[in-house]
């Protein structure tokens, strides 16, 4: 009997008989969570060293889904790269998009057009709130509530069809041009958006009363993974997880891009700094986001939605058949696209997880000669070890959750 | 964005160590003697710069007239309190070091390992440069310009090598290549060689008379 007795011992079980309890002898234990855990969001490989329940040290192991968009971009003409811009940040590839126009337009001296840059704010918001929503889901999944992620996936579901109908795909949209947009929005889109607007606050308050208020939620998240002000400012946190530890910083408000400064919205903070916090943040830029899409569908008045400008935007299909100018302009642009001059360029926006923006660098060819993509999930992804470590190991999870790290975007 | 306040403080303070400003078409930028990083780095967090946003290089390897140094890495702060940004920029050469900034900076960590990864720029002092997002086994630094691309073999450590002509002959059904695929490229294209389409077809027979016997002695059991 005694050697099973020791092997179901619950503590200590390597402990030569006879030492008192106070002596255990305590070892780490090394233990592998992922790339493939539901968890972990993607790919995202994490080694914790456990001590008990507690979590001693965790190291992320990153590059799963490392394509080197960088290095490819650097081989397309700058119209060619929003192919592959929206592919990082899969689930709020507008921003990426966005990201991208804003600092070749800035490299080119192109501008844009009023109606195009209401349309990109209005399909950048209504991207953050699906980008958003995929979070909740997602995020309320892991700590066990499973329902509430199929009401997610539904609104979701919505945003993407609308999606779908401006840009023919329901991912990767690449429907944002150097200079404006693709095309104008389709027949039906705003009503079908106001529709959706409308009736949203109704579902974020059932989302509310799955949720808000439920004992295992508050229990899983109220004063687990504390990221203070300072430590989130020292590892580069941005984006809603460093506004739920009370720094009111969002590029929208701080350096306005596509005309910002012209919506009336709020940026939520919270100072609990915690995981609660985190998740109430982006339940609260619901709102502020539904706010900036209504603006923006009110202001959305007919007119061009590409730079006039023929070295940028390509000549209307019908002028090529009265134009000799038009022709060549087309011709020039379809083979070798335009020349932005030399010189650097970096325009900071919000993406749903921080601070995003592309720098890049022009040797006045037709291609960027460097590409650099200020990416928010991967620095962000740097905060989880500090809010982990002497923390439960099931807490993790949520902290993964709530830190809301993309794998696309950390691996880029 | 224009540079403010504690831009022109910073500009003032990092004169004495030789930066000299050289403004990007966004925002102002300061070019630093290669060992006065460390210096650089601290005073600008005193000035506020308290957000690290990115740090990289850039290989100027194959950039028209360029002269001097081949890399540069630049580091881009933000104040927050003052909402002002700047990008710290040294230029240095293959053979050069930097140290780590992780020290004034913890949000460098992962930021520099990325710069070792892709351009093989060594932080001295960095408390765990290792590989970022690159497998441990393959050689060479990808962003910088010098690196093959395309339809150049990947070479790794182990002396695996994927040569992209078979690779892709793999793809196509010419050869079972590495992934060992026979069928078509996409959706009705048959284009499995001959040969290989029998054996394929061969070899599928026989797995599902193995099976085929499987079943039933299932069955009979």
């Amino acid at each position: 009997m005694k050697p099973e007795r020791q092997r179901h011992a619950p503590q200590g079980a390597g402990r030569p008989v006879g030492t008192p309890p106070s002596e255990f002898e305590t070892r780490l234990m090394r233990i592998n969570v992922g790339p493939q855990h539901p968890s972990t969001h993607g790919v995202l490989r994490l080694v914790v060293d456990l001590d008990g329940e507690r979590i001693a040290r965790l190291t992320p192991q990153i590059g799963y889904l490392h394509t080197g968009f960088e290095k490819t971009m650097e081989h397309r003409t700058y119209q060619q790269c929003i192919t592959y811009s929206n592919r990082m940040d899969y689930a709020h590839g507008f921003g990426h998009d966005l990201a991208y126009v804003l600092a070749a337009e800035e490299l080119v001296g192109s501008r844009v057009p009023e109606r195009a840059q209401r349309v990109r704010v209005l399909l950048t918001e209504l991207n953050r709130i699906a980008s958003h929503l995929l979070f909740l889901g997602t995020g309320i999944l892991d700590m066990g509530a499973l329902t509430l992620f199929f009401y997610t996936m539904r609104e979701r579901e919505k945003i993407l069809q609308l999606f779908e109908m401006v840009s023919g795909v329901r991912m990767n949209y690449g429907y944002f041009r150097v200079g404006g947009l693709a095309y104008d929005l389709p027949e039906g889109f705003e009503e079908q958006t106001r529709a959706f607007l409308d009736e949203f606050p109704a579902m974020l308050q059932q989302y509310a009363d799955l949720f808000a208020k439920n004992d295992i939620y508050l229990g899983r998240t109220k004063g687990v993974g504390v990221i203070p002000a300072e430590t989130a400012i020292a590892n580069g946190l941005t984006g809603p997880s460093l506004r739920a530890s009370g720094v009111p910083l969002d590029q929208r408000k701080a350096a306005p891009y596509s005309g910002y400064e012209d919506y009336d919205f709020e940026v939520p903070t919270s100072d609990a700094g915690d995981a609660h916090a985190r998740f109430e943040m982006r339940l609260r830029e619901f709102e502020q986001s539904t706010r900036i899409c209504r603006q923006a569908l009110e202001r959305l008045e007919p007119g061009p939605i590409k730079d006039p400008d023929r070295r940028i935007s390509l000549p209307p299909r019908q002028e090529l058949e009265t134009s000799m100018e038009a022709v060549i302009f087309h011709f020039k642009l379809v083979t070798e696209g335009f020349h932005p001059p030399r010189g650097e360029a970096y325009v900071a926006t919000e993406s749903a997880r921080g601070e995003l923006g592309y720098h890049l660098v022009s040797d006045g060819g037709s291609m960027p000669y460097r590409v650099k993509i200020r990416v928010p999930s991967l620095v962000n992804l740097q905060s989880l070890e500090s809010t982990c470590v002497g923390g439960l190991f099931a807490d993790m999870v949520v902290n993964i959750a709530s830190i809301d790290p993309v794998m696309g975007d950390v691996d880029k | 964005m224009r540079a403010g306040a504690k831009v022109a403080a910073l500009t003032e303070a990092l004169a004495p160590h030789g930066a000299q400003r050289s403004d990007l078409a966004t925002g102002a930028m300061l070019v630093l003697p290669r060992g006065a990083v460390l210096e650089a780095a601290g005073l600008a967090r005193e000035h506020g710069f308290d957000l690290l946003l990115d740090v990289f290089a850039i290989d100027w390897l194959a950039y028209p007239g360029h002269r001097g140094p081949r890399f540069s890495v630049t580091y881009h702060a933000h104040a927050v309190a003052a909402n002002e940004r700047c990008w710290l920029r040294v230029h240095l050469d293959e053979d050069d070091t930097l140290p780590s900034v992780t020290g004034v900076w913890p949000a460098a960590a992962f930021m520099e390992r990325e710069v070792y990864d892709l351009f093989g720029v060594v932080f001295d002092g960095h408390p765990d440069l290792r590989k970022l997002v690159t497998p441990e086994d393959l050689e060479g630094h990808p962003l910088r310009k010098d690196y093959p691309l395309g339809e150049s073999p990947t070479l790794f450590n182990d002396g695996r090598f994927l040569d992209p002509a078979s690779f892709r002959s793999g793809m196509m059904g010419g050869s079972r290549g590495l992934t060992g695929w026979v069928g078509g490229a996409r959706k009705g294209v048959v284009s499995a060689a001959p040969e290989v389409a029998a054996e394929a077809a061969a070899e599928a027979t026989a797995t599902a008379g193995a099976d085929g016997a499987a079943a039933t002695k299932e069955g009979a059991a």
